[in-house]
């Protein structure tokens, strides 16, 4: 067991406790999901904007874009090609509603910590997944799938809702909650698929 | 005589058409609509009679379908703002799913 802390802008500090299993997965699962922990919790403390909120939504979506794309290339199942597919198609829906809405509203993302977490822990999962294959890349995508949709609904209730101030932005979040909720039981099925 | 006859036959056609004569005149065949909206469809059960059309709209910003296991009900995508018209021709249940997003689930009751 390793024990580790990160400091936040606002001066307090979460500590992050991995529990090795000899599963490098579960490790990086772990440290994706407390880094994306610490930056919300940076966020909330300092209270954030719609600009901000615009960005993550639209980093949030592309993440999983990305990673669907490559899943629809090497996924070595039916299922896990499926799966893939639809997540680059509904979140590039939901993009495109969150960009049309930011412009109309006159808003321009605005980057900050939880978005440029997500970019990073993206790029970094894509370039994970692209060193593997067969069952392997199946078990890693769908692992993350999992672990990435619970983690952007937690910030979803917990961080952007609460925080959204234009009625339309927060009205926008609350509508694509369900499919963020519907995809998380969608991967928890294919993930149990992959795991037999 | 005769045309008196056939005069009283053509009235009595006439009241039994307007009256009924204990057939009760079929209803008119209704549209029925069901708004797919944050992932679920709205309202979930619905029953119509056979004629009866069904119109799904999408208000999601992705694709669904309207996807039955058995008889007709077979959409393809419906995608963003768009809609699907369906026509019941035949009475039963018939459960369906999105077979996008499979915790979407709907029930269309046909009666006779």
């Amino acid at each position: 067991m390793s024990m580790g802390s990160c400091a936040l802008r606002n001066g307090s500090t979460v500590t992050v406790t991995v529990h090795f299993q000899g599963d490098f997965m579960k490790l990086s699962r772990t440290i994706i999901a407390a880094a994306f922990i610490a930056a919300t919790a940076s966020l909330h403390a300092q209270s954030i904007n719609d600009a901000q909120i615009a960005s993550i939504v639209v980093t949030a979506n592309q993440v999983d874009i990305d990673a669907g794309n490559l899943a629809e290339k090497m996924g070595s199942t039916a299922d896990v090609k499926a799966f893939g597919k639809q997540m680059v198609t509904d979140h590039t829906g939901v993009n495109k509603s969150a960009v049309d809405l930011v412009t109309k509203l006159k808003v321009t993302p605005e980057d900050n910590a939880t978005s440029m977490s997500l970019k990073d822990g993206g790029a970094k999962n894509v370039a994970n997944l692209k060193t593997l294959k067969g069952k392997a890349f199946d078990k890693a995508y769908i692992d993350h799938e999992v672990a990435y949709h619970q983690q952007v609904l937690d910030a979803v209730d917990k961080v952007l809702i609460p925080n959204a101030k234009n009625e339309e932005l927060k009205a926008l979040l609350v509508k694509v909650r369900p499919a963020f909720v519907a995809h998380l039981d969608h991967a928890k099925h294919v993930q149990e698929m992959v795991s037999k | 005589m005769a045309s008196g006859i056939r005069a009283g036959a053509l009235l009595a056609l006439a009241v039994c058409g307007l009256m009924g004569c204990g057939h009760p005149a079929r209803p008119q065949p209704v549209t029925h609509t069901v708004t797919i909206d944050a992932v679920h469809f709205q309202p979930a059960t619905i029953t119509v009679r056979v004629g009866d059309t069904v119109v799904w709209v999408n208000k999601d910003p992705f694709p669904h379908t309207v996807t039955a296991a058995s008889g007709n009900l077979s959409s393809p995508d419906i995608g963003a703002s768009d809609s699907w018209r369906w026509t019941a021709t035949s009475a039963g249940d018939l459960p369906y799913v999105c077979k996008y997003h499979p915790t979407m689930t709907g029930t269309v009751t046909v009666a006779p």
